[in-house]
């Protein structure tokens, strides 16, 4: 028998409402994907063939592949981009450091598929760049393709890959470089290892983002990938087709995306398992003292990858500035594009801020308890929701979409066509995230604080909210301004769930490329931009004060 | 003064409490006395901390009862007990201010602004904190947030006070300082007081009594003085700092005092056992005095010849490791001797007092 004492009912509670929400709202959509691939066309009975015919498709089993290659490619891409770059972040003797890791915060704010789209105005076939080059007889085709995805996935998703690993640097103990040194390794030998290997868990869950951040990734490949089918994609053209939406078959590769994400989790948890480094380093280690020459190097090297990282940003704020007469564009200053964006509707961009912000707040409002619950208090229950609330983060954008409407499209419960569904979606993604933030802070809150309080008279319940939210609300803050940045940019659910008057920016900025209409799309992007910078600051000094360590 | 007139007593009664398969606590029973200075004692790992840890409700229990005076508290969830725990880390809020953390307790409670007031700073008097109410915890030393971490206890006015290890982040001198005040506090007030300690020393200079644990289990509860004169266990005598454990044979009895052979070697001991019997026993090495050449031992002592092993000058006092014919090795600790007076003698003789000796059975 189990005995559950009185001390347990607070996180017993949070764990059952948590469970709850998530069984509604992640798993019952989740499975109803799964069933529908499992079902004939008439919907009727239970089948193989939806499995058998897709995946006996040389078109849908090479979007498996081409899905698989990307992934890998722009994960190692960003791994060799972003670890030097953490590094020398961490620690060389750079200048203006601090306002790199300002800059290279904010492609977290530029939807990935616009950074894709200004790369294409600059070097697809009829780019500027490309037309540069080859007026001065260098042959350049253009950036569509695999290649051309892998270095777009690199620019915009580096972040993930170098906070955590300049945090990982920062926490590195200098007493086992030096005991390395001590024992008669040069410098070089002993990063290699001692260093990296101490960091490697850090870079590798950074990797982990990426890699299923690229999967999922449905507006990157939609301007890129030509005729290049790619998984994420394929299921929304499959479920919202033009000749009618085939549930069946676009379940076959929701299911797909999900145990390809769901592998590289179990991997990259086998791998962590057993490589728990603790790293108590009671100072951060000091900058590096280095020759004149490598620190040149390191400083070009740093200021490249992030100037590269700003071009699309550059590149969209000039485009939206320019004028356009149709899709071409011409080398003139003008306002044109905001007029036009304007005269639609101010609508997209409300909808945007409300429901990111309420989005945001509800995601934190779940996902803190969910951290506190599965932290403080280990039992079976609280194992199982630790391992739901991670769910989110392995399951598409599009396929949670897709789950959502056929699950809530009629019946006791209609969802469809409001704006509480894109909330709910938006929630649900965020959540690892925010369970994850909220956890990492709560392992450096002594659990005898609480106890004290506990102690003192004050109940479980009234403890977290007088004594560990006030503890943790720095990290708080700064995880649900994370969420309303990135949700503000989310396309992969949006697209599949949005409908009429709740469409969001980026809805505007994906019709509007859909439609030839770049100078709207890029002038949306820019006050998407303008709206989102702000916050993203405030998130970037929050992260300074946590050191940088809550991603 | 204080809330000097409730005393409450503790009882204990046949709790158990197990982490997986381990029993860190296996049916232990003990009574504290009202306003009693009562210490568990124990290496780490046998139990202390989760025996104290019940008594706050932080640990449940198993199996078992504890009552504060005639009530049932174990089943009283944490914070309705009543008790003032002082943690290992002191557990300072960080985001609050020494006056914050000390009126936390009383916020709680529902106190009013004013009596808060009054008795925070009665509180902080009280532990010597005047005057640093406004400072916050990231401005205190060690030794303050102690008292701060007691004053925050003791303005609850709870019916028992509980300290786990509350001095192993100290340093050594300021530890025997703070050990003293914390005992001069507890007899001011005559609060009930639990003490978590592996410290021997410690425990025997601030406690009224002393329960050592092993393995979840009390090996032996007394008064100090007891605990360290007449262990009852081979176990604690060698916790409660070094002693030297022979085992040999009761080679006979002459009146009150049992003779034991270890190797070649005959020892005298009080007790009385049987013939042929195998026991173990204690002699602390301050019960052993090195005779001078030609000295007498004192009225009543025996003696025994011994080789001279390693010699540690400690200051104060100066340890002799002596080797006895069969090998075994018998460690003196004695004071005003210097080093050069042994180092020309191979030999020496050692004397005793037999009624020094505890003997336990083999």
């Amino acid at each position: 028998m189990i005995a559950i004492s009185r001390r347990d009912t607070f996180p017993l509670a949070i764990t059952v409402v948590a469970l709850v929400f998530l069984g509604l709202f992640l798993l019952y959509p989740l499975f109803n994907v799964f069933g529908a691939s499992f079902l004939d066309r008439a919907g009727a009975h239970f089948t193989f063939a939806n499995y058998t015919r897709m995946l006996s498709s040389r078109f849908y089993l090479g979007s498996l592949t081409n899905s698989l290659l990307l992934g890998v490619l722009a994960t190692l891409l960003t791994i060799a981009l972003g670890v030097p770059l953490a590094f020398c972040l961490a620690r060389l003797p750079i200048p203006g450091k601090s306002l790199l890791l300002a800059l290279a915060s904010l492609p977290l704010v530029l939807p990935s598929f616009v950074a894709a789209y200004a790369l294409v105005l600059l070097f697809g076939r009829a780019g500027i760049i490309t037309h540069l080059l080859r007026d001065i007889g260098i042959p350049f085709s253009s950036i569509y393709g695999i290649a051309g995805m892998t270095i777009v996935f690199a620019l915009t998703l580096f972040p993930y890959v170098v906070f955590p690993a300049v945090a990982a640097f920062k926490a590195v103990d200098v007493s086992i470089e030096e005991a390395g040194q001590n024992l008669g390794s040069s410098r070089w030998r002993t990063f290699w290892t001692v260093t990296l290997p101490v960091v490697m868990p850090a870079v590798l869950a950074g990797g982990l983002l990426v890699f299923i951040d690229v999967l999922e990734n449905f507006g990157v490949p939609f301007v890129l990938a030509e005729d290049k089918p790619i998984l994420a994609v394929e299921a929304y053209k499959l479920f919202v087709g033009e000749t009618g939406g085939n549930p069946a078959s676009a379940g076959v590769l929701g299911v797909a995306l999900i145990v390809c994400a769901a592998i590289a989790l179990l991997i990259q948890r086998h791998y962590l398992g057993v490589r728990r480094f603790s790293t108590a380093a009671r100072r951060a280690p000091p900058e590096l003292v280095v020759t004149p020459r490598l620190r040149r190097l390191a400083s070009t090297y740093s200021w490249a990858v992030i100037v590269a990282a700003l071009v699309p940003f550059i590149a969209i704020i000039v485009i939206s500035f320019t004028e356009f007469r149709g899709p071409v564009m011409h080398a003139n200053l003008s306002f044109d594009n905001f007029r036009d964006l304007l005269n639609q509707s101010s609508r997209p961009l409300v909808n945007t801020l409300a429901l990111s912000t309420a989005a945001a707040i509800a995601a934190a409002a779940i996902g803190v308890p969910i951290g506190f619950a599965i932290t403080r208090f280990r039992s079976k229950i609280s194992a199982l929701l630790d391992v739901i609330a991670t769910t989110p983060f392995a399951v598409a954008g599009t396929v949670l979409g897709i789950g959502l409407i056929i699950s809530f499209n009629s019946g006791w419960l209609v969802l469809t066509g409001g704006w509480l569904i894109l909330v709910l979606a938006w929630m649900v993604r965020k959540i690892p995230f925010n369970v994850r933030a909220s956890a990492a802070i709560l392992q450096q809150i002594d659990p005898s604080l609480e106890e004290a309080s506990i102690n003192l008279g004050v109940s479980p319940l009234m403890t977290f909210a007088r004594l560990t939210v006030p503890l943790m609300t720095g990290a708080v803050i700064g995880g649900m301004v994370l969420t309303w940045v990135t949700v503000a940019s989310e396309l992969s659910s949006t697209v599949v769930l949005y409908s009429g008057p709740w469409a969001t920016m980026t809805v505007v900025m994906f019709q509007a490329l859909e439609g030839e209409g770049a100078g709207i799309a890029s002038a949306a992007a820019t006050v998407l931009i303008v709206v989102t910078v702000l916050p993203v600051a405030l998130v970037y000094r929050l992260l300074r004060r946590h050191e940088l360590g809550m991603m | 003064m204080w809330a000097g007139d409730v005393l409450t007593a503790i009882s204990i009664d046949h709790v158990s409490r197990s982490f997986g398969t381990v029993r860190a606590v296996d049916d232990v029973s003990l009574e504290v006395e009202d306003g009693e200075f009562f210490t568990l004692l124990g290496p780490s790992g046998c139990g202390k901390t989760t025996l104290l840890r019940a008594i706050a409700g932080f640990a449940d229990l198993d199996s078992g009862q504890i009552r504060f005076g005639n009530r049932r508290i174990d089943t009283l969830p944490p914070h309705r007990r009543s008790t003032g725990m002082v943690f290992q880390n002191y557990a300072i809020f960080p985001n609050l201010t020494v006056g914050g953390n000390v009126a936390y307790g009383l916020k709680a409670r529902g106190v009013v602004a004013a009596e808060i007031k009054r008795r925070v700073a009665r509180a902080l008097k009280l532990a010597q904190l005047d005057g640093l109410g406004e400072r916050w915890p990231h401005q205190l030393s060690g030794g303050q947030l102690q008292r701060v971490a007691i004053a925050r206890c003791l303005v609850i006015e709870p019916e028992v006070l509980l300290l786990d290890e509350p001095l192993s982040n100290l340093d050594a001198k300021l530890r025997v300082e703070m050990r003293a005040e914390i005992r001069q506090l507890q007899q001011e007030l005559r609060i009930t007081a639990v003490y978590v300690t592996h410290d021997q020393e410690e425990a025997l200079a601030i406690s009224d009594r002393i329960a050592v644990m092993r393995a979840g289990r009390l090996e032996q509860v007394a008064k100090p003085q007891q605990i360290y004169r007449a262990p009852e266990t081979p176990f604690v005598a060698e916790f409660m700092g070094t002693t030297n454990l022979l085992t040999g044979t009761v080679a006979g009895c002459e009146g009150e005092m049992l003779r034991v052979r270890v190797g070649p070697q005959e020892f005298r001991a009080a007790g009385d056992r049987r013939e042929d019997a195998s026991v173990c026993f204690s002699l602390r090495p301050e019960a052993i005095r090195l005779l001078g050449i030609g000295e007498a031992p004192p009225p009543g002592w025996s003696t025994f010849e011994a080789e001279l092993g390693e010699i540690e000058f400690l200051g104060a006092m100066t340890r002799v490791a002596l080797k006895i014919n069969n090998g075994a090795v018998v460690r003196v600790a004695s004071l005003d001797l210097l080093p050069d007076e042994l180092n020309a003698r191979g030999r020496v003789t050692a004397a005793y007092d037999p009624r020094r000796i505890t003997v336990f059975p083999g």
